[in-house]
């Protein structure tokens, strides 16, 4: 019977200490979180239940990496079940008598197999299998934990295999024999039948060494995790709660902080910001899929979210604070991310990495601090309004060598208002497809027009390399003549524009509506605009980041492929897991320090693993500029042919393709 | 250590020289202006000594129109103080008479050191630092990099020609024109423009009008070309070939 009060003392004492550990480390987390930026979470309640629900209880992204979904969804499910098994073993010892029956055993039992399956696989994914992904992560850390739960379960089953012999001595109940429901319990109880461990002593020893392993195992779990990347238990499901809904491509939300995005210290962080590193499960996923790691560049968006935490446990700690761009974060790792959002897209608990690099850049910015051709660049927007350095007045230079003259916009309404962008207006090798682009139009007979010199550069870079106050001057130099412009609406062939155009100008209370060219000419295709001849090629299709997963522009530029009879072959990453060409958020004009191999060439590689494909078709005046140097410099021009869609239309419409165009002949 | 820092703005020459080629006039509000890029290396050098030493770093502009926004760039890159120097001046007016304006300035207020670019794209011929060094009977030297401050002593490093490098020192007071700064000239970013044009303050300076003696441009205008270059169009193996018979044709290769 002592033995009785002993574990109720126990049990009484370390869940006061756990608790207060762990209360005191939330309420100190609370308070980093209190005193960072406001942001907006609590919108949309409906759709974010269940994107939560989906997310946690299906483990939707979860399972996109199937192995370690599969193992994980076990061992969640185990955290459900284990409370039942709580109020179980407790009950038992504070109210002797109390059991929660065969039934609940029985399932209490069934997850404790699957959790030790669960652990087992974890075991081999990190002592054999050793992905990349976990270089960098806590792995000592990882094994605590995993002995931590298999010792709970461990201990589940043993005190319920001694209760029968137990109940007696330390609880004065009457013994109730064990179902064989509980297979578990029951299975072992007979070996401990086999052993002659059932007496009085015996069967107290082990009832409470299994309590032990169980119950008070988990109070000392409790006070580990706030410690540890384990605090995703409890933060995961608040994190994806309060994710980030969208906009999906706007990078600043209303209200932008009168002090400008810069992020110097904690306090620059958004509380979302806060609460996303400490739910950092450390698993690695965002690293697996960062072109910019992948490039060998040093730069892993999951190193940069647990270098922010380190740091922020160390100021809390007392450590005088390390300016964070620059210091925590090293300006190579920042300037390294093209924004492509891949890692976002992958990480299971939705921490928003992006932000965080561009707020520190634009820290970096304000002290000066950029590559010296992204500063040229930046300059030549703030001057000309253009990323080339050439004269404003040039910038509809393009549309000589058309054989009819484009509407001025300004002057005169039209139906659709077509944003050129930068590449597409000024870059020699573009300028062809510019103009066949503007003949697929006027050969469907679309009343269209250009803003001609009233046009400058979108920002959408701009804003991504950090310069907020640029991206404002360019924004409202072009707000200024799409109000004077008239139009239905505004049509343009880059990812880049139409990001800023869709997402990044609402907060200035610009709404109207944009369409990719995919779109349009998906649409103009359907209105039986073209008299098309299938095409017969087998091709491949590169998402860019802009248009997929900054977009979710997946559909129309498959759509169009097959209307021009393309037989499309998908490389492994597509659509939302596409793979960055290595261009975005100003990397096209910095200088490429410690890159092992390019993420265009490692994409050319990637398509050309495809069987039969002839064809790298792409969506963007970018992606041309890339892709084209790319397959030159891996010396892959006689296999694969890097092709714009409007070539593909042209082709397929009989327009003559300009020979300077790699066509699709 | 305080330190003056020269800044003119130029025609930019990314957008075309507006000419009046009928009366050889300059259409010079027909054209953007931006800072001088040299004036960008004497201002980063000067906050590289300033990082280093803790000098005190003053920005003059003469208000030869627009050239606010070059001083409140200055001042968002870290500079301390902003001056303009106001009286009847334009973008025509001659350097010997900024010259003279800057010098006048220096008389009435005390700097050890007088930073300015080499040149500038406008005229090439690098007399503002030497003009105001004259005549304040200050030790000037142009073509310069590498400044540095040793005690008492400013260093600084001119290169000659056949690749022989020499370093100087001098007392202060001395006007310097830079070549290249230590480091290529930092961002300043669009906020924190805007933020120093509301936070701080240009101080605006009358600077009389002396008469000064002065030269007159009597026009200006485009050289003519003097021959014509032959494009070669074609592949690279015509191309190739046409530039072979060329060099035979004129008997430039044997064989
Ligand atoms: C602002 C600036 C920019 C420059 N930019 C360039 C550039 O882009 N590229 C480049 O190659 N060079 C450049 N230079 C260097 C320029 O080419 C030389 O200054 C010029 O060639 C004169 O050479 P120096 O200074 O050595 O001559 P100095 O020694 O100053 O002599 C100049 C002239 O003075 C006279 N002189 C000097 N000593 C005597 C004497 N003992 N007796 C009689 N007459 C004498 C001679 O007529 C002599 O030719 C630049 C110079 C300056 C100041
Ligand atoms: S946005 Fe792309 S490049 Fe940047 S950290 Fe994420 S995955 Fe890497
Ligand atoms: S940020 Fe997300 S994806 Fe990256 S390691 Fe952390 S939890 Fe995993």
């Amino acid at each position: 019977m002592a033995l009785r009060y002993v574990l109720m003392a126990a049990t009484v004492v370390l869940f006061v200490v756990a608790g207060a550990i762990f209360v005191g480390r939330f309420w100190n987390i609370y308070q980093v979180m209190r005193k960072s930026r406001a942001t907006i979470r609590t919108d949309q309640i409906g759709k974010r239940l269940i994107s939560t629900i989906e997310q946690v209880f299906a483990h939707k992204r979860m399972l996109k990496v199937r192995y370690s979904g599969v193992l994980h969804l076990f061992i969640f499910s185990g955290f459900v079940v284990l409370l039942i098994d709580v109020v179980g073993s407790i009950g038992q010892v504070f109210s002797p008598g109390f059991s929660i029956g065969p039934v609940l055993g029985m399932i209490v039992d069934i997850w404790v197999g699957l959790v030790l399956i669960g652990v087992a696989m974890a075991v081999y994914q990190r002592a054999v299998i050793k992905p990349e992904r976990y270089h960098g992560s806590d792995e000592t850390d990882g094994y605590i934990i995993l002995s931590i739960i298999t010792c709970i379960v461990v201990g589940i089953v043993v005190h319920e295999s001694f209760y029968p012999y137990a109940a007696g001595p330390i609880f004065g109940v009457k013994a109730v024999a064990l179902s064989p429901m509980e297979f578990l319990a029951y299975g072992l109880s007979r070996i401990w039948v086999s052993l002659g461990w059932t007496g009085a002593t015996a069967a107290s020893i082990g009832y409470a060494v299994g309590y032990t392993m169980d119950i008070l195992m988990i109070w000392v779990f409790l006070a580990y995790l706030p410690y540890s990347k384990h605090l995703h238990v409890f933060l995961a499901i608040p994190n994806i709660f309060v994710r980030k809904m969208g906009p999906h491509g706007e990078l600043v939300t209303a209200p932008v902080p009168e002090e400008g995005i810069a992020i110097r210290s904690f306090r620059d962080l958004s509380w979302k910001d806060v609460l996303d590193l400490y739910t950092c499960t450390e698993c690695g996923r965002c690293q697996a899929v960062c072109p910019a790691h992948a490039a060998g560049q040093p730069l892993s968006p999951k190193m940069v979210i647990l270098e922010l935490r380190e740091a922020l446990k160390k100021e809390l700690s007392g450590e005088p604070p390390i300016p964070l761009a620059g210091g925590v974060v090293s300006q190579e790792e920042l300037w390294a991310c093209t924004t492509c959002g891949a890692c976002m897209e992958a990480c299971p608990v939705f921490i928003e990495h992006v932000p965080k690099i561009v707020g520190m850049r634009a820290a970096l910015l304000e002290d000066g601090e950029i590559d010296k051709t992204a500063q040229k660049v930046l300059v030549g927007w703030d001057r000309q309004g253009n990323s080339f350095g050439q004269p404003l007045k040039k910038r509809p230079g393009w549309t000589k060598g058309l054989e009819i003259s484009i509407k001025d916009a300004r002057r005169e309404p039209v139906d659709w208002l077509w944003f050129v962008g930068d590449f597409a207006s000024y870059d020699p090798r573009i300028q062809d497809l510019t103009r066949l682009v503007a003949r697929l139009l006027q050969q469907a007979n679309v009343d269209f027009g250009i803003l001609y010199d009233g046009e400058s550069n979108s920002g959408n870079d701009a804003l991504r390399i950090g310069e907020f106050g640029l991206f404002e001057a360019l924004a409202q130099k072009n707000l200024e003549k799409l109000q004077e412009a008239e139009y239905n609406m505004i049509f343009t062939t880059d990812p880049h524009s139409l990001n800023a155009l869709k997402n990044e100008y609402g907060k200035y209370g610009f709404h109207r509506p944009v369409k990719h060219y995919t779109e349009a000419f998906v649409d103009l295709i359907d209105q039986r605009k073209f008299d098309l001849k299938p095409l017969g090629i087998r091709a491949t299709y590169h998402d860019p980041c802009y248009l997929g997963r900054w977009n979710r522009i997946f559909d129309a530029p498959r759509e169009l492929m097959k209307r021009v009879g393309v037989d499309l072959v998908e490389m492994p990453r597509h659509g939302e897991n596409s793979f960055c060409c290595g261009a975005g958020g100003g990397r096209i004009w910095m200088e490429e320090v410690g890159i092992k191999e390019r993420p265009a060439d490692q994409r050319i590689r990637e398509a050309l693993t495809l069987e039969g494909v002839t064809h790298f078709v792409m969506a963007c005046p970018k992606d041309v500029a890339m892709f084209t140097a790319a397959v030159a410099s891996t010396g892959n021009e006689g296999r694969l042919k890097v092709v714009d869609m409007a070539e593909l239309l042209a082709e397929a419409a009989g327009l003559g393709v300009p020979d300077t165009l790699v066509a699709a002949r | 250590m305080r330190i003056l820092v020269l800044s003119k703005s130029v025609p930019d020459l990314v957008e075309e020289l507006a000419l009046d080629e009928d009366n050889g006039e300059l259409l010079h509000d027909d054209m953007t202006y931006v800072p001088s890029e040299w004036d960008d290396h004497a201002l980063e050098e000067a906050l590289l000594l300033k990082e280093e030493v803790g000098a005190e770093v003053t920005v003059l502009a003469v208000d030869t129109g627009d050239v606010d926004n070059m001083l409140f760039t200055a001042l968002a890159k870290g500079a301390d103080h902003a001056v303009k120097l106001t009286g009847d001046f334009d973008l025509a007016t001659s350097n010997r008479k900024r010259a003279q304006a800057i010098a006048n300035y220096l008389r009435d207020n005390t700097f050890d050191l007088v930073l300015s670019g080499v040149q500038a794209i406008d005229d090439i011929d690098g007399q503002i630092p030497a003009i105001v060094a004259g005549l304040l009977e200050w030790p000037h030297a142009s073509v310069v990099t590498e400044v540095s401050i040793q005690g008492e002593q400013i260093h600084f490093r001119q290169e000659y020609g056949g690749g022989l490098q020499a370093e100087f020192s001098a007392q202060a007071p001395l006007v310097l024109g830079i070549q290249a700064a230590r480091k290529p000239p930092r961002y300043a970013s669009i906020a924190k423009v805007r933020q120093m044009m509301k936070s701080s303050t240009v101080d605006e300076i009358d600077a009389s009008a002396d008469t000064v003696p002065e030269l007159e441009i009597r026009r200006f205008f485009k050289p003519v070309a003097a021959g014509h270059a032959e494009m070669i169009e074609g592949d690279p193996e015509e191309v190739a070939d046409r530039i072979i018979t060329i060099l035979k044709e004129r008997k430039l290769v044997r064989g």
